[in-house]
């Protein structure tokens, strides 16, 4: 029992906080009327791959680095500290499908590839609502020989218009939903990027017409349940790491700026919510590593822990990142300043694979179950 | 890291089980004695205890239906001062008696003059001959109509700043001249707090507790000093209901049904689940050699009001019937003798909790300036003389 974080994992957050802080800049995006465009996506990825992140959690079998889900925390949340747009999400969603999901061909077909940097991945689960669990009657699977062809819609999809390949849920003819290897580059399959508030992610929709696609080997309840707890920490982890650094840069900014004679923050308005914002931290930063934990060691509690830590980290990250273009007045409201980008990646990382509220419906959810 | 709490098979917790079966009902004297009112100290009076042996001990005894010896003041924050700053026969004289529970302790600290802002506090303490003769006026005393001993502060030097001539004493609550007189809370519950009148009341001159002039150090490292309840993290200061027993009672009376209830709950579960955590990892930290710092404020800070909605919407789910005195909000009570344990008593009470042993506000002051190195509230008197800026404010 030691709830504190080794020396070893402050060792690599530490090491990625540098890397991070050196290589990303945000500053194309914050020029007014910057679109994802802007955002220096295949850059930044050529950095991030040669630094072999990409395959940190694929298993060294296929070439990966075979890294427990707290070491993915500490660079995931680096990452998300920066804001640092690249398809790093969408590849590791897409990797943590074929890992748990696919067969022993599918998996070493594409996971050499990813952990070296040159395939990306995206997954693509939800519907037109934004719903994730099945059915998916959005999307259907038809057999066609050895082969399945995909017609419909996904949407909310992360990166997929940087990915190669896209990991597919759609609904096979007898009624069940499975998950489908496609790739992206053929005429069957059209990537439309949305006009996406937070211009630091791709966010697409996908249509598929008669789409050639392989079905991953495991059964939707094997894989879904394994798969959504692990996309909800990882949207925890983004969540927690970017409302300590909205806090951080507030609590600076709150030293600095003057107002009638004093800095702002000696004012018990700002610092009272100051303080309120740290308890946020401290709160979000406790949930997720726990789920991180549970997760690596396949804990009963990971899947509560995991839901526990995106109901929290949702609703504290969008009330701290608002709180902070508050406190730094107009200047917070410009798009110049990276107020507004932790603000849109808040609200959007708190819609994405379900609200905090449909997180909570799932946790107590489970502690019913237990309890009865 | 490691999430995992101690197991079932964990050799110490078959140790400490053992002496439980051998001893099923010990007298407060002898769970002192074998180092379970205070494991974390050192010998003889703990065990040396890390979080881990701290947590076995804490759910053996729980499982033994055995409870620390009910005497908060002492066990909680002020005794461990003695190991620190107290002479061999202070310790001697007072820390068994302490330890075992046949001392009840008070803490008197608060004044009518200002709880928040305690280095303002007026009781004096002058040194006459080998005693020291108190005079002044107490507040919000809690225990003090039990108690055999009084930690106190006061006032040794008014010619300095405010915080700078203060001392403390450790006061028997039976010497001439100290009046206790209960104060009755909006819980209408027997008294939890009194105020204490001290007129000329002589106290030996060895009673001063570490040097003249040390109390403002000794009293905030007491306050600061609470010793976390890992495995039950209760409503009102970690005793009592928690946010488990909450959704245990609203799925017991069906309340869940209710979307927004059910909502609110699922809520105050997950609070509570996280609060435990951040308990936990604070043990750690010191079982990692980090000294205990501000931090203790921030969880008191996320504490208290988690506590007050873990009992409100336990109340509002009772409807009108929530009103009538002592009625239950879920058939099935906590079967704990604590008498927090009663969901009625821990609601009304419950309004106290952003208020005892720091307020809200204060406490937030403390994070924000200690953690977050924000700027010092500003106060005036505090650099000047305390009696010069007591006759300015006058
Ligand atoms: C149940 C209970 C048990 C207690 N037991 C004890 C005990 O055993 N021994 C003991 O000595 N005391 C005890 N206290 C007293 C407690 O420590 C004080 O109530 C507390 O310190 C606040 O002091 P006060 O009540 O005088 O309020 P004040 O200090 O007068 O405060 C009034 C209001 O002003 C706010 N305020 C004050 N200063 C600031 C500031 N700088 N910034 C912003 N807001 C501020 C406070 O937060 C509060 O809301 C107990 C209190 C309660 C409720």
């Amino acid at each position: 029992m030691n709830f504190a974080l080794s020396e070893d994992h402050l060792m690599l957050r530490q090491s990625a906080r540098t890397f991070l802080e050196k290589e990303i800049s945000l500053a194309r995006v914050l020029v007014p009327g910057a679109t994802v465009a802007d955002a220096d996506y295949e850059a930044n990825w050529s950095k991030i791959a040669a630094m072999g992140w990409p395959g940190l959690v694929i298993d060294e079998a296929y070439d990966g680095l075979g890294l427990s889900c707290i070491d993915l925390a500490m660079i995931l949340g680096e990452m998300a500290r920066t804001l640092a747009p690249s398809p790093f999400l969408g590849t590791l969603f897409g990797a943590w499908a074929v890992q748990k999901g696919g067969s022993e061909a599918q998996k070493k077909a594409l996971l050499p590839a990813v952990a070296a940097g040159s395939t990306k991945l995206a997954l693509a689960v939800a519907d037109a609502s934004g719903a994730v669990d099945p059915p998916s009657h959005e999307a259907t699977a038809r057999k066609r020989g050895q082969s399945w062809g995909l017609t419909g819609a996904k949407s909310f999809v992360i990166d997929a218009a940087a990915a190669d390949w896209l990991v597919v849920a759609a609904q096979e003819e007898g009624g069940n939903r499975a998950f489908f290897l496609l790739e992206a580059n053929q005429p069957g399959v059209q990537v439309d990027l949305l006009p996406w508030r937070d211009v630091t992610r791709q966010v697409a929709d996908v249509r598929l017409k008669d789409a050639v696609g392989e079905r991953l080997a495991a059964d939707d309840a094997t894989l879904w349940p394994w798969l959504r707890d692990r996309v909800l920490f990882a949207l925890a982890t983004e969540s927690a790491a970017g409302t300590q650094r909205v806090m951080e840069m507030t609590v600076d900014y709150a030293k600095e700026r003057m107002a009638f004679g004093r800095p702002i923050g000696s004012y018990q308005a700002i610092k009272h919510s100051l303080a309120d914002m740290l308890g946020q931290v401290e709160c979000s930063n406790a949930a997720t590593l726990y789920a991180a934990w549970a997760l690596s060691e396949n804990h009963a509690r990971g899947s509560l822990a995991a839901a526990m830590a995106k109901a929290y980290t949702s609703d504290a990250y969008m009330a701290v990142s608002q709180r902070s273009i508050q406190i730094f007045g107009a200047i917070g409201f410009t798009w110049e300043m990276v107020n507004h980008l932790y603000f849109k990646r808040a609200r959007a990382n708190a819609e994405l694979f379900g609200s905090a509220r449909a997180q909570r419906a799932r946790v107590i959810d489970m502690v019913e179950r237990k309890a009865a | 890291m490691d999430f995992e709490l101690p197991g079932e098979d964990h050799p110490k917790r078959q140790e400490i089980r053992a002496w439980f079966e051998a001893n099923p009902h010990p007298s407060g004297l002898a769970l002192a004695q074998a180092g379970f009112a205070v494991p974390h100290w050192p010998r003889p009076w703990g065990l040396e205890a890390d979080a881990e042996l701290q947590l076995i001990i804490d759910q053996e005894m729980k499982r033994a239906g055995v409870h620390v010896p009910r005497n908060p003041v002492a066990i909680n924050n002020c005794a461990q001062s003695l190991l620190t700053h107290g002479t061999e026969a202070q310790r001697q004289h007072f820390l068994w008696p302490a330890l075992s529970g046949e001392h009840t302790w008070c803490m008197l600290f608060s004044e009518p003059s200002g709880g928040s802002d305690l280095g303002n506090l007026r009781t004096v303490a002058r040194l006459d001959g080998d005693h020291y003769v108190i005079k002044g006026h107490k507040i919000w005393t809690s225990l003090a109509h039990k108690a055999k001993v009084g930690v106190l502060v006061a006032r040794t030097d008014p010619d300095q700043p405010k915080h700078k001539g203060l001392s403390e004493f450790l006061v028997d609550m039976d010497t001439p001249g100290i009046r206790v007189r209960p104060i009755i809370d909006m819980s209408a519950h027997e008294n939890e707090y009194n105020e204490v009148f001290l007129e000329d009341v002589r106290i030996p001159a060895d009673r001063l507790l570490g040097k003249e002039g040390e109390g403002w150090a000794l009293c905030t490292t007491q306050l600061q000093t609470e010793r976390v309840a890992l495995s039950r993290p209760g409503a009102i200061w970690g005793h009592g209901p928690s946010a488990r027993e909450l959704v245990e009672g609203l799925a017991e009376i069906r309340a869940l049904a209710d979307g927004a209830i059910r909502d609110e709950a699922a809520q105050i579960f997950v609070e509570g689940e996280i609060l435990r955590l951040l308990a936990c990892r604070a043990l750690s930290d010191r079982m990692n050699a980090k000294a205990p710092g501000p931090e203790g404020a921030i969880h008191k800070m996320l504490a208290a009001p988690h506590g007050q909605r873990v009992v409100d919407l336990a109340k509002r789910s009772q409807g009108a019937r929530g009103m009538i005195a002592g009625e239950k909000p879920f058939p099935s009570q906590l079967a704990g003798d604590d008498p927090y344990d009663d969901w009625d008593y821990a609601f009304w009470f419950s309004q106290a909790v952003t208020l005892g042993v720091g307020t809200q506000e204060v406490l937030k002051n403390v994070v924000a300036e200690r953690m977050l190195g924000l700027p010092r509230e500003l106060d005036p008197t505090a650099r000047l003389p305390w009696a010069e800026a007591r006759r300015k404010q006058a």
